[in-house]
């Protein structure tokens, strides 16, 4: 069943540049998907466009089978949780615990159930220990964690991570991947944003967009496999990929290397 | 010598009451001319609070830093003897997200803000100003426009164009490709390069991403809470097995290169530095 449908979406800012042209995207409940591009290429805009924040100019978005309009925003808003790029930006309460009661707090929970919800799911994200610190005391990705409690809380069908790593540092972002991992597993449908293809290979598929269009969409392992597409993408290959397209040219042809390089693509 | 490093410690008092020490024992000297040197190290370690004592932004609680002959110490601004201004127009301080402090009109408002604040007249702060946009790669054309209405990468080079003008001998970025994607990453690094290798200047960036410091450094210092536990070449530190406890990753090129001898048993004779040199490597093996 698909969660998500985008049928034949457009999308300009002020009637300028074309932000996005003709996209159409289904996601599968429960999949975790990967929205592949540089900067520019009109993967935020797509989730600015999927919760709301932006109206399309045509064409049109369900979501678990309502379309998304000014009447429906409100309730497929608590479907959708995001996190976005810059932890500065989103951290909204004065403590940790206020900013994982601020979105229970608007959904009206119970006061008793928030501050249920606020130990689960801090444990959940390794933050318990810091309910009472301000967010000046936290490292950018223990902020990011912060963001994602509160949404776990919320208990949305769907969470996007809007390049939710690129400002973290290596441990930050290691740590970010393994909740997303987690939180697939627990059933929640999960949309990656990102120009980083080695956080991209770990979902179960990617759409590749480049210049507010789909390039490419299909099973991770099919894209890696589309060595036209991805040249032409402007994305930065992965390193083992670009190896064996240098042995490909050169008509260098060994299963045991091809193999291990296949496995080192998919960060294994 | 530029700037020198003696015996620094900092600390501050942490929310909880206790006192946060943020650097340790210090010693660092960072020459005037043709350095490119990064700064790495896990988020915490001390990297922007090191960068800040080197424009006298925050003062040594006990040893000192010396910047061009001018001692800074604990006491050195209530002695009141010392003019800071100097020392912060040779040592150009660019903050992450400096596109954020943008605020004039024009960018060339912008740009000469910098420079007349430290007695540069109109009439050469505009001289400047033409020659520095150039720097960063954009048209004169751009100093008429508003800041505010230019993409992300334009506000970045904009902002760094300001500190250009001001002529400092050294320039030091905290993060500046923080969030950029690949080819913004790119293109920063090679203006970067461009700085330090016509202009001559001593350049040094903070950075996570190892892939740059194995790229583009002459030198890395690491930070590891609050100690500065490595100078040296980024070679020489990669090779060494500190960097796990130090929370660092390796750059992709060695982490492939190391997978592949080990899956296939072999030794390369050499440590590739770039994608073609592992394929020429490769191609002798199989």
């Amino acid at each position: 069943m698909n969660i998500i449908e985008i049928k034949d979406l457009s999308f300009s800012y002020q009637d300028e540049i074309q932000a996005l042209s003709n996209v159409n995207l289904s996601v599968k409940k429960g999949e975790w998907i990967s929205i592949l591009g540089h900067n520019g290429s009109g993967k935020s805009t797509l989730s600015k466009l999927i919760i709301g924040l932006l109206k399309a100019d045509s064409g049109k978005i369900l979501v678990d089978g309502v379309i998304l309009n000014e009447e429906s925003v409100h309730d497929i808003r608590r479907k959708i949780g995001i996190v976005f790029q810059n932890p500065d930006n989103q951290f909204v309460g004065v403590t940790v615990e206020d900013d994982i009661a601020f979105g229970m707090e608007n959904l009206c929970f119970q006061q008793s159930e928030i501050i249920e919800k606020i130990k689960e799911y801090s444990k959940k994200v390794d933050m318990s220990d810091y309910l009472k610190k301000e967010p000046h005391a936290l490292s950018g990705g223990q902020k990011q964690r912060v963001a994602i409690a509160g949404i776990l809380a919320m208990k949305t069908d769907i969470i996007i991570f809007d390049e939710a790593t690129s400002m973290l540092d290596p441990k930050g972002r290691a740590s970010i991947m393994e909740y997303i991992k987690e939180i697939k597993k627990a059933g929640v449908t999960v949309i990656t944003i990102t120009h980083d293809m080695k956080e991209a290979v770990l979902s179960d598929r990617i759409v590749i967009l480049k210049e507010g269009r789909v390039i490419a969409c299909g099973e991770t392992n099919d894209i890696l496999n589309d060595k036209e597409t991805l040249n032409s993408s402007n994305l930065e290959l992965l390193l083992p990929l670009k190896l064996q397209y240098l042995l490909d040219e050169a008509n260098i042809s060994n299963d045991k290397v091809k193999d291990i390089l296949w496995q080192l693509s998919l960060n294994k | 010598m530029a700037i020198k490093f003696e015996q620094v410690n900092f600390s501050y008092p942490s929310f909880d009451g206790t006192n946060f020490s943020a650097l340790k024992d210090i010693n660092l000297e960072i020459n005037e001319f043709g350095e490119f040197i990064t700064l790495i190290g896990e988020t915490g370690s001390g990297k922007s609070t090191l960068v800040q004592h080197m424009n006298a932004l925050v003062r040594p609680t006990t040893g000192s830093v010396t910047i061009y002959g001018i001692k800074i110490e604990n006491d050195t601004k209530k002695k009141g003897k010392v003019k800071l201004n100097p020392l912060r127009q040779r040592v150009g301080l660019v903050f992450q997200f400096p596109e954020y402090q943008l605020f004039e009109e024009t960018v060339l408002k912008d740009i000469i803000f910098g420079p007349k604040n430290f007695g540069v007249s109109n009439e050469d702060a505009i001289k400047r100003a033409k020659e520095v946009i150039k720097h960063v790669g954009l048209d004169e054309e751009y100093l008429k426009r508003s800041p505010f209405n230019l993409s992300g990468g334009e506000k970045k080079r904009v902002s760094i164009a300001g500190i250009l003008a001001m002529e400092p001998d050294i320039l030091v970025l905290d993060e500046p490709t923080s969030g950029l994607d690949p080819k913004g990453r790119d293109d920063l690094l090679k203006l970067f390069t461009d700085i330090h290798r016509k202009l001559n200047k001593t350049v040094i960036i903070i950075t996570h991403d190892m892939n740059t410091v194995y790229k583009y450094a002459s030198r890395v210092l690491v930070m590891n809470d609050g100690s500065l536990v490595y100078d040296g070449k980024p070679t020489e530190l990669f090779s060494t097995n500190n960097i796990e406890n130090w929370n660092l990753d390796i750059p992709d090129i060695i982490s492939i290169t190391r997978q592949l001898e080990e899956r296939l048993n072999i030794k390369f004779n050499s440590q590739p530095k770039t994608i073609e040199d592992l394929f020429i490597l490769v191609k002798e093996v199989i």
